[in-house]
């Protein structure tokens, strides 16, 4: 989540208004305002609004909001005349360029760091962590157009931001901080891409870091923008919302020539909705004119065209208008949540609990009668957990997480017992007799079933108990089950039985072996027994 | 005042002849054990009816080498016994108290050495030694002096003085009961009709006898059962679904873009194991790519089959419901799902890798985003909590989208979960048609506030005595 700090001076300078009915209302547009300094505040905005990640885009927003000024900003943009080549080898590489002139900015620190956070924020949502798009921002006057995007050897060097010493591409990737983050995006390719000037210097060595020569400082006066990336559409978005931002600020934006087109246009994109649909979609009764009211408010521009639909001019920082439904949300935040009616639907239906929850809950009705307490285990355990301690073999269909936080949680459940014996490990202190069940899912490869299992321990837990328990629980089931001598090792020989059913071994119970006891660290003996809920005739087939 | 067990009235009785004795004396008796007398006393003594006094008494006795030196007489009086005109020190030093009493003969000075030999200086004598050991007294220093050789020891014995006061007499004098008790009514007393001549032992309502617990489904269980209830009365269907998904179903049906970071190794639990695509499955990618046949866009870019198969433990439960949608595009559909869902988050008090989700959705002609704040703010109503709001929010399958805010007394108002309309790119390609409401909900979130836990852990490595204290039956004000 993209955390923005909003400089009260700043902000209500750009929205008109004071900081107190900005911030009672920006929760309104969508955004949780984190913390309320004496200066500033920290506000939180959703990463589909990119064009909020700045003070001059949040007053943009907050000023048709509140009704200062609504309906499309426009940004006028004249071309600089200036020509931005781009080398064919990059194609493989980082073939998007978008590319603009900012002119007339007056920095001072403050906001120099807010177009740096908006550059981080818009690497973060749109970049995603520079590999999609990168930025760059160079002192314009420092250099000499026309400027060439290229594919370069590694072992060109140059001075880096924020160092004294020329180093190379490849010494970059090893030393640099910003090198060794990003380093990963380029460092298999042969060729790396580089922006250089007219007389070869280097302004940027894209999206690891810029050059020390184009560092932009508060005395800055015209800017270069450089945005390299993977996507068109993405490359695009970042361009308008920064060139958008600083005319915000009071920059004139000029366009620049990439393969014969003048970018950015900074022009609005078309869209022509239906009424009828976005009222029918949020409920409340809207007209052409009321629609279009309310979408000017989230500045759009937006005119009735004919009763049922509305011409809407979606401005270009507004990445996230996807499909007329991104427009009717912003319909609905005009008008406001708190406004609309909420109703239930009207249609009749009947409730139905799913088979698989309604034997679970026999199953825990059945437990509770014979007097065991319920807990309910992690699903995430680990081998030591479920197969060495209870002396038994890896089961095949177990599923390994590819990376697991810790050792502790490396597989998923493939049996409740283990489990059960190790919750009675944390309650060792606790008053005996326990009897605990749990009841829940477990998976056999990418199959998930639900099994029951019972522990007991006191000192006179035994194989009796197991299988009168067992007993009881499957006949409450009406599972029709024999018994077989059982080979698990995690009972004791001769005092352990098979479940079967229909030929087929659905579960076991028994008293649990010394060794395994000794493993668990108990000190009473345990009476257990695990179960298939699969057994229950009529069982739902996942 | 509390009943008088027989035991206590058979003591009474004695007591009135005996009005003071001992418990070993009333012991005999009564045919019982000391300890037993002392605790009956103390009973009736509660009820002050005697009254027991502990007597303490202070005695000597003797070490196994004090026991020795009684018989044999002190190191230092064998030695001084042995020594004669004559005797050397080589002699002396053969005797088995040598060791001993040579030192305490030295220290006393009885004795002298010159060259070789002994002997006794004049008026020599352990007579008072002997008697200190005989005849030990807390006065006598040489008393100490043997207890600091390990000779003697001090030992403090106990003696109960029971007296009857005189309201115990008074009652005595009353009349007693000293017909049998019996604890248990037999079978043969009930049909016999002897339980009418029974002297039922009458126990002290006051006393706890030890503590019975019932077996019992689990706190957090009751709170999912709670909200299963409500929905299922609200004319949900519940639904049921595996916690291994593909990818297909968890992200990219759902039109999560396939570089989403949420679909990073760092936030989801992935797996080795593959599942096929669906028959379909390019609707979703074309959905992906340019935005299918809808006013969409699409996420452009190259939708990747092998991404796609991948499967996941479900990080959310829509991956269900997404599903049950696609299986049955008629309208209405109103169904829920509750389960367990999984996300990589590193885990502390507040955050676990796994945890449960209540998921709803709503499919019918003419559903609004109205009607759906509608669902929400009933069922949050019925949960108990009375006052919901709602706010625009973000998540990518929905839109509108909003976050449901519940007020709670002393907190504020806390959010509760999202919800949102199914986008057209998510229900297009499965074929659905109407608008789908969906909402989700964290239902430990609601389970730690009702159930006080400062960690969320408890929950599934919960205390026993937890477990066993906390009631079936909770009052639950504004929702918690």
């Amino acid at each position: 989540m993209a955390v923005i700090t909003l400089p009260y001076k700043y902000l209500e300078r750009l929205t008109r208004t004071d900081r107190k009915t900005i911030l009672d209302k920006v929760a309104l547009i969508g955004s949780d305002v984190e913390r309320i300094e004496e200066d500033h505040a920290d506000v939180e905005f959703f990463p589909d609004r990119p064009d909020l990640f700045s003070p001059e885009g949040v007053a943009r927003a907050m000023r048709g909001y509140l009704g200062i000024e609504t309906g499309l900003s426009s940004y006028p943009v004249k071309s600089s005349g200036i020509k931005f080549t781009v080398d064919p080898a990059l194609a493989n590489i980082r073939p998007v360029l978008g590319a603009a002139v900012i002119r007339g900015v007056s920095f001072d620190d403050e906001s120099i760091q807010s177009i740096m956070s908006l550059q981080e924020s818009l690497h973060w949502a749109v970049g995603r962590g520079r590999s999609k798009v990168a930025i760059g921002i160079h002192d314009m006057d420092t250099v000499k157009p026309p400027f060439h995007y290229i594919a370069s050897r590694p072992s060109r060097g140059f001075i880096p931001l924020d160092f004294k010493e020329k180093m190379t591409m490849t010494e970059i990737l090893d030393k640099h901080p910003k090198g060794r983050d990003y380093a990963k995006i380029v460092r298999d390719f042969p060729l790396y891409p580089l922006i250089v000037d007219d007389d070869d210097h280097v302004l940027s060595f894209p999206p690891i870091i810029n050059g020390e020569r184009t560092r932009v400082t508060i005395d800055t006066k015209n800017i270069l923008l450089d945005t390299t990336g993977t996507d068109k559409r993405a490359v695009s978005v970042a361009v308008n919302i920064i060139c958008t931002a600083m005319a915000e600020a009071g920059a004139k934006i000029e366009s620049v020539e990439i393969g014969g087109v003048q970018t950015p246009t900074l022009a609005p994109a078309e869209r022509m909705v239906s009424v009828k649909e976005c009222s029918r979609l949020l409920g409340i009764e809207l007209t052409a004119a009321s629609m279009a009211e309310l979408l000017r408010k989230m500045r759009f521009g937006a005119e009735p065209a004919g009763a049922d639909k509305v011409k809407v001019q979606v401005p270009c920082y507004r990445a996230d208008i996807m499909h007329d439904w991104d427009l009717f949300e912003d319909v609905a935040i005009a008008y406001g949540y708190d406004r609309l009616e909420s109703q239930p639907p009207k249609t009749f239906t009947v409730g139905k609990p799913h088979p698989v929850q309604v034997n679970a809950a026999l199953a825990r009705e059945a437990f509770c009668g014979l007097g065991y307490l319920e807990v309910m285990p992690f699903t995430l355990t680990n081998e030591d957990v479920l197969y060495k301690k209870m002396q038994r073999d890896e089961k095949k269909g177990v599923l390994h997480v590819m990376h697991p936080i810790s050792i502790e949680n490396t597989v998923v459940r493939t049996e409740l017992l283990p489990l059960l014996l190790e919750f009675l490990t944390l309650n060792r202190h606790r008053e005996l007799p326990q009897r605990l069940f749990t009841v829940g899912d477990v998976v056999d490869s990418c199959l998930t079933y639900q099994q029951a299992a019972g522990v007991s321990t006191h000192p006179d837990a035994d194989f009796s108990e197991a299988y009168a328990s067992s007993d009881a629980m499957l006949h409450e089931l009406s599972i029709d089950y024999t018994v077989k001598e059982s080979a698990d090792a995690a009972f004791i020989e001769g005092r352990r039985g098979d479940i079967i059913v229909a030929g087929k071994k659905i579960g076991v119970f028994g008293e649990i072996h010394p060794a395994v006891l000794n493993a668990f660290e108990l000190e009473h003996s345990v009476a257990a027994f695990e179960f298939d809920l699969r057994a229950v005739p009529g069982y739902p087939v996942l | 005042m509390a009943e008088l067990t027989q035991n206590e009235k058979r003591l009474l009785a004695i007591l009135e002849k005996e009005k003071k004795a001992d418990a070993p004396h009333l012991a005999g008796l009564l045919g019982a054990t000391p300890e037993a007398v002392v605790q009956w006393a103390h009973l009736a003594g509660d009820k002050g009816l005697v009254n027991v006094e502990r007597v303490v008494a202070k005695e000597f006795v003797y070490t196994d080498e004090g026991k020795a030196y009684l018989q044999k007489g002190l190191p230092e009086t064998q030695l001084l016994r042995f020594i004669l005109p004559g005797t050397t020190l080589a002699d002396l030093q053969k005797h088995e108290a040598f060791k001993i009493g040579f030192g305490q003969l030295r220290k006393k000075g009885f004795v002298k050495v010159e060259g070789t030999s002994v002997t006794k200086t004049p008026g020599a004598s352990t007579v008072e030694d002997e008697a200190s050991l005989r005849e030990p007294s807390d006065a006598n220093p040489r008393t100490k002096d043997l207890m600091k050789r390990g000779i003697l020891q001090e030992s403090e014995t106990v003696r109960n003085a029971i007296a009857i006061t005189p309201a115990g007499l008074a009652l005595v004098k009353q009349g007693l009961d000293l017909r049998d008790e019996s604890g248990t009514l037999s079978r043969e007393q009930i049909i016999s009709g002897e339980w009418k001549n029974a002297n039922l032992r009458k126990y002290d309502v006051t006393k706890l006898p030890k503590k019975a617990y019932p077996g019992k489904i689990h706190p957090y269980q009751r709170i999912i059962g709670e909200m299963r209830e409500i929905l299922l009365e609200m004319g949900f269907t519940e639904l049921y679904g595996g916690i291994v998904q593909q990818s297909y179903w968890n992200f990219d049906a759902l039109f999560q873009p396939q570089d989403h970071p949420a679909r990073e190794m760092q936030d989801t639990f992935y797996l080795r194991e593959t599942l096929p695509l669906p028959k379909g499955y390019e609707k979703v990618k074309a959905m992906h790519e340019c935005g299918g046949e809808t006013s969409s866009t699409g996420w452009g870019g190259v939708w990747k089959e092998e991404k796609a198969e991948q499967c996941v433990l479900r990080t959310h439960t829509t991956s269900v419901s997404i599903q049950y949608l696609a299986n049955n595009p008629n309208p209405p559909v109103k169904a829920f799902c509750v389960g367990r869902v999984y996300r990589r988050e590193t885990i502390d008090t507040t955050h676990l890798a796994e945890f449960e989700q209540l998921e709803g959705i709503v499919m019918d002609e003419n559903v609004s985003f109205g009607n759906l704040l509608g669902i929400l703010r009933e069922f949050y109503n019925r949960m108990g909590f009375e006052s919901v709001r709602f706010k625009p929010s973000f998540y990518p399958y929905t839109e509108p989208s909003l976050d449901a805010e519940v007020y709670v007394d002393g907190i504020g108002w806390i959010e509760m979960g999202g919800a949102g309309v199914f986008r057209e790119e998510v229900t297009a390609p499965i074929g659905i048609n109407y608008p789908v409401l969906a909402w989700g909900l964290g239902v430990s979130r609601i389970a730690m506030l009702r159930l006080g836990l400062k960690d969320l852990r408890l929950l599934h490595k919960s205390d026993v005595a937890f477990l066993r204290e906390t009631p079936s039956l909770r009052h639950n004000k504004g929702g918690i």
